[in-house]
């Protein structure tokens, strides 16, 4: 099932490099500028908890616990593309039924 | 464009999530039993496309940014229903193992992207590229405002859920308009992406393309 995914070896390969790049905009530049989601920044005005719900995700903010911020942004981000891609091959083998 | 927790008092946190799954239910029922293994594996590649992007953020001065969403990507190129399905799991990724937007905003945030921008993407698409009759000239620009309209409809709606819940200290007369004059200016640079993107992958005849033509046409609407 996984040979599907060599007809998309060329969006792949691009997603690779956007990956690759990620971390100058979401660490390097997001530092510089002090960056938060902007509905972060509104909630940090207004006073609101922002997180209500404790912290239990996996890779909190496309971090990885033991990684450097810019390399755990990429690793955190290959994760998700794998989980992704994972989630949609099982989703074909279901629909190849 | 991510709403996080804290933003929605638990009835809203309630309508949303309804919201969501009735589409969800609705769109299941339109999809059912045409799908390939290809269209599938073919959404997942997009949507594995549109997380990546979305983790290209560009700072703004002020200490903002702005990052694509692709919405009305994923509703150009799948149809109102498959598209609906490449952003939920963008959402649910992003939410259920990186904490980007809210586990209690999850409704909401699916609502907002995965049904407002997706729809409003299509239909403006649909629209422009019928009435100027399908030319690369009409995809281009159909694409561009399905991507710009899309983001605003879907900053607008954030607004709506936002404003008319009371853990929210200002009502929608403020939070609408903040979203609305916010979102038409940063969607442009949403609108250009994606008139880029579809005509790229239209022009290279890209599988997911391909994938979509065959099943995309039958789930419209």
């Amino acid at each position: 099932m996984a040979g599907v995914l060599s007809r998309h070896r060329g969006a792949l390969l691009a997603a690779a490099v956007l990956l690759l790049a990620s971390p100058v905009f979401g660490v390097v530049l997001a530092e510089k500028v002090g960056y938060h989601e902007p509905l972060d920044v509104a909630a940090e005005k207004l006073g609101l908890e922002e997180h209500q719900v404790a912290e239990w995700t996996p890779f909190s903010d496309y971090t990885v616990p033991g990684l450097p911020d810019t390399i755990g942004y990429i690793v955190a981000g290959a994760i998700g593309v794998a989980v992704i891609l994972a989630i949609g091959l099982a989703a074909a083998r279901l629909a190849r039924r | 464009m991510h709403i996080p927790d804290g933003f929605l008092d638990p009835f809203w946190i309630a309508v949303t999530y309804a919201a969501a799954i009735a589409y969800a239910l609705a769109a299941w029922r339109r999809i059912r039993g045409r799908l390939g293994p290809e269209q599938v594996v073919s959404m997942s590649v997009l949507a594995a496309g549109i997380f990546v992007a979305q983790m290209l953020n560009w700072p703004l001065p002020g200490g903002t940014s702005l990052h694509f969403v692709g919405g009305a990507l994923a509703g150009i190129l799948f149809g109102p229903w498959l598209g609906f399905y490449v952003m939920a799991l963008v959402l649910a990724v992003q939410t259920l193992v990186f904490h980007d937007g809210g586990i209690t905003a999850l409704g909401a945030n699916i609502l907002n992207m995965a049904v407002v921008d997706v729809v409003v993407g299509y239909a403006v698409y649909r629209a422009v590229a019928g009435a100027l009759g399908g030319s690369r000239r009409a995809r281009l620009l159909g694409a561009f405002l399905g991507g710009w309209l899309g983001i605003v409809a879907a900053g607008i709606a954030a607004g709506v859920e936002i404003g008319l819940s009371p853990s929210f200290p200002y009502g929608v007369e403020v939070s609408v308009p903040v979203m609305a004059t916010w979102h038409a200016i940063l969607g442009v640079i949403e609108g250009v992406i994606t008139a880029l993107v579809v005509d790229y992958l239209y022009q290279r005849r890209s599988p997911i393309v391909e994938a979509a033509e065959k099943v995309a046409m039958k789930a419209t609407v």
